[in-house]
C-alpha cells in the first residue's frame, strides 16, 4: 500500500482505501445510443471515481468503485441511475 | 416484518434528518421504522467534518456529555489560495465558547441511531426503499424489494438524490448549478502532531475553508477539519462549473493535498479513506414543495443547507427539519388526518424555525457566490499583492500602486468596491 506522501495517488489507489461489497449486477447503466450522440462526454471527467471510460467510441461504466454520489446523473440526465441494492456498495467509516 | 403491519410513520434514510424525526416520534411513543440502505447506520453518509451544536443541545438532553465529539472548534481559518501560495485569515478563540465540533458523520449518525433505539424506535439497515405506494394522490407506504410496508405517513429523508421525492411529485431534479460535488480524503496522523501543527490544546480543533486554487478557481472551495487523530481535507465544486471547465473531479482532492500549503500541514500522514457526495448549494431557492398527502420531505432532499462561503451548515438543519416533521405528525395524529392540508403545518413551523430564518436571511448569498471574482480574481490578487508587499528589496512599492498594477486588466476599482459592499451587506 502506498502511503501517499508527496506522490500523487492514482484514483485506483484511492478507491482501494474504500470498503465495498460489490454486487454482481451494475446499479448504473449507460445508453450507448445516447452516448454516440453526445459531444460533451462530461461523464468522463465529472465522476470522482473515474468510472466512465471511452473504449473504441463506446462509453463503459464500471460499477465497482462507485462512491454513490450522483454527480454523473446531475451532469447527464440520460444515465439510468440507481443506488446499489440495500447493503451493497460503499461502506464509509470516516464519511 | 409482517406484511400487514402498519406503522405510524416510515422514515426513508437514517441520516441526520430521518433520525431526528425518528428520535422525536419514538420519544412520544409512536411506532416508527427507519429504513437505511447502508449496511449499517452511517455507511453512506459523507460531509466535510463540522457540526454546529446549538440545535442538538436544545433537542437532545445531555448532548454535550454523550455525543461523539472529536474536537471542539477553537480555530477558524479562511484561506485564499493561488497555485503555490496561501493568504490566511485566522481566528483563534477560547475553548469555553463551544459552538461547533468536528466528528465524522458516519460516527455521528451511528450515535444518533443508538439514541433512536434507546427511545424505542426501530432502525433497519441494509434495506433500500425502491418505490412509494401511492393510491390516488396519497402516499400509503413504501416498496423495498419484495416487501410492502404501510404507514399513516412517510418521511422522505432519502438525502441529496431525490429519487422518491420526484416520484411523489414534490420536486424535480437538481440543475447542475444547484448542487456541488464534494470529494474528501481522510488523513491519519497522531493526535499530538495535529495539536502541535494547528496550535491547539488537547481536545481543541481547527476548521479551515479555502477559496481559489482548490476548486480550480471555479465555483466551490476547499476544506480542512482536524478530528482526533485524522484530518479531513476536501474540495467542493459546483457541478455546472465542473462541466464548463472540464475539471477532472477525480483528481481535485489529490491536487489539493499536494498543494504546498496543505502538504506541509498533513506531512507524514497517509490517506485512509476516499469519499464523495453531492451538496445542495441553492439555499432558499432550492427548497421544493415540502409535503403532500401522506408524505413529508426533510434534510438534503429538501435542500436544507446554507453555504455562506466561510461557514457551511447542514447537519443541524437536517436534524431540526426531522424534529419539526415529527411535531407535524403528532398534530396530524391528533386530528386523525394525514392529508396535505394538515401536513402543511410542517412548512409553517419550518418557516418559524432557524432553518428558514437563516435560509431567508441569506437568500442573496447563492447569487453573490455566483460571482467568479471571489473564486479566481480575488484569491490570486490577494496572494500576489501580499507576496510583493512582504518582499523587501531595494525599491519596495507602496501598497496602492502595487494594488493598481495588479488589478490592471483584471478588475476595476469600482467593481472591487461594489463586490466588497455586496459581501458586507449580504454575507
Amino acid at each position: 500500500m502506498s502511503d501517499g506522501g508527496d506522490e500523487k495517488l492514482s484514483v485506483e489507489a484511492r478507491l482501494g482505501l474504500v470498503a465495498f461489497t460489490i454486487d454482481s449486477e451494475p446499479h448504473i447503466r449507460v445508453n450507448q445510443d445516447e452516448c454516440r450522440k453526445c459531444s460533451l462526454k462530461q461523464c468522463l471527467f465529472v465522476c470522482p471515481a473515474k468510472l466512465y471510460t471511452e473504449e473504441e467510441g463506446e462509453i463503459k461504466f464500471n460499477h465497482e468503485g462507485c462512491l454513490e454520489c450522483g454527480t454523473c446523473r446531475i451532469a447527464c440526465p440520460k444515465i439510468d441511475w440507481n443506488y446499489p441494492r440495500g447493503g451493497f456498495g460503499a461502506h464509509y467509516q470516516y464519511g | 416484518m409482517e406484511m400487514e403491519e402498519k406503522f405510524d410513520a416510515i422514515i426513508v434514510g437514517a441520516g441526520a434528518s430521518g433520525l431526528g424525526a425518528a428520535y422525536s416520534l419514538a420519544k412520544s411513543g409512536f411506532n416508527v421504522v427507519v429504513l437505511e440502505r447502508g449496511q449499517r447506520i452511517g455507511a453512506k453518509n459523507v460531509y466535510g467534518g463540522r457540526i454546529y451544536s446549538h440545535v442538538f443541545e436544545k433537542e437532545i438532553p445531555g448532548f454535550k456529555e454523550d455525543a461523539p465529539v472529536e474536537r471542539w472548534v477553537t480555530g477558524e481559518r479562511l484561506t485564499f489560495l493561488d497555485d503555490s501560495s496561501a493568504a490566511t485569515l485566522e481566528l483563534s478563540s477560547d475553548f469555553s465558547s463551544e459552538n461547533s465540533f468536528i466528528t465524522t458523520l458516519s460516527k455521528f449518525n451511528e450515535w444518533l441511531g443508538k439514541k433512536v433505539e434507546e427511545t424505542g424506535g426501530l432502525v433497519i439497515s441494509g434495506i433500500k426503499v425502491d418505490d412509494l405506494i401511492i393510491e390516488g394522490s396519497t402516499v400509503k407506504g413504501i416498496v423495498a424489494g419484495e416487501e410492502r410496508l404501510f404507514a399513516d405517513v412517510v418521511i422522505d429523508a432519502e438525502g441529496v438524490n431525490p429519487i422518491l421525492a420526484k416520484k411523489a411529485g414534490l420536486r424535480g431534479d437538481w440543475n447542475p448549478h444547484e448542487v456541488a460535488v464534494g470529494v474528501k480524503e481522510v488523513i491519519k496522523l497522531p493526535e499530538s502532531v495535529i495539536e502541535d501543527r494547528f496550535n491547539l490544546n488537547h481536545g481543541e480543533g481547527a476548521a479551515n475553508l479555502f477559496l481559489g486554487y482548490a476548486s480550480r478557481y471555479g465555483f466551490g472551495g476547499g476544506f480542512l477539519y482536524t478530528a482526533k487523530d485524522t484530518i479531513s481535507i476536501g474540495v467542493v465544486v459546483r457541478v455546472d462549473s465542473a462541466i464548463a471547465n472540464r475539471i477532472s473531479v477525480y483528481d481535485i482532492v489529490e491536487d489539493f493535498r499536494l498543494h504546498p500549503y496543505i502538504s506541509k500541514l498533513i506531512k507524514d500522514g497517509s490517506p485512509i479513506e476516499y469519499s464523495a457526495h453531492l451538496v445542495p448549494e441553492a439555499g432558499i431557492h432550492g427548497v421544493p414543495k415540502l409535503y403532500g398527502n401522506g408524505i413529508l420531505l426533510t434534510g438534503d432532499a429538501a435542500g436544507f443547507v446554507l453555504n455562506r462561503g466561510f461557514t457551511v451548515r447542514g447537519v443541524d438543519f437536517a436534524f431540526l427539519s426531522g424534529v419539526i416533521a415529527a411535531e407535524t405528525i403528532r398534530k396530524a395524529h391528533e386530528e386523525g388526518d394525514f392529508s396535505a392540508s394538515t401536513l402543511s403545518h410542517y412548512e409553517q413551523r419550518l418557516k418559524e424555525s432557524v432553518v428558514f430564518r437563516e435560509l431567508e436571511n441569506f437568500r442573496k448569498v447563492p447569487n453573490l457566490l455566483s460571482n467568479l471574482r471571489f473564486f479566481e480574481t480575488y484569491p490570486k490578487l490577494l496572494c500576489e499583492i501580499l507576496k510583493d508587499a512582504y518582499t523587501v528589496g531595494e525599491d519596495s512599492k507602496k501598497i496602492y500602486p502595487l494594488l493598481k498594477n495588479k488589478m490592471r486588466d483584471r478588475v476595476s476599482m469600482i467593481t472591487l468596491i461594489r463586490d466588497i459592499i455586496s459581501v458586507v451587506r449580504n454575507l
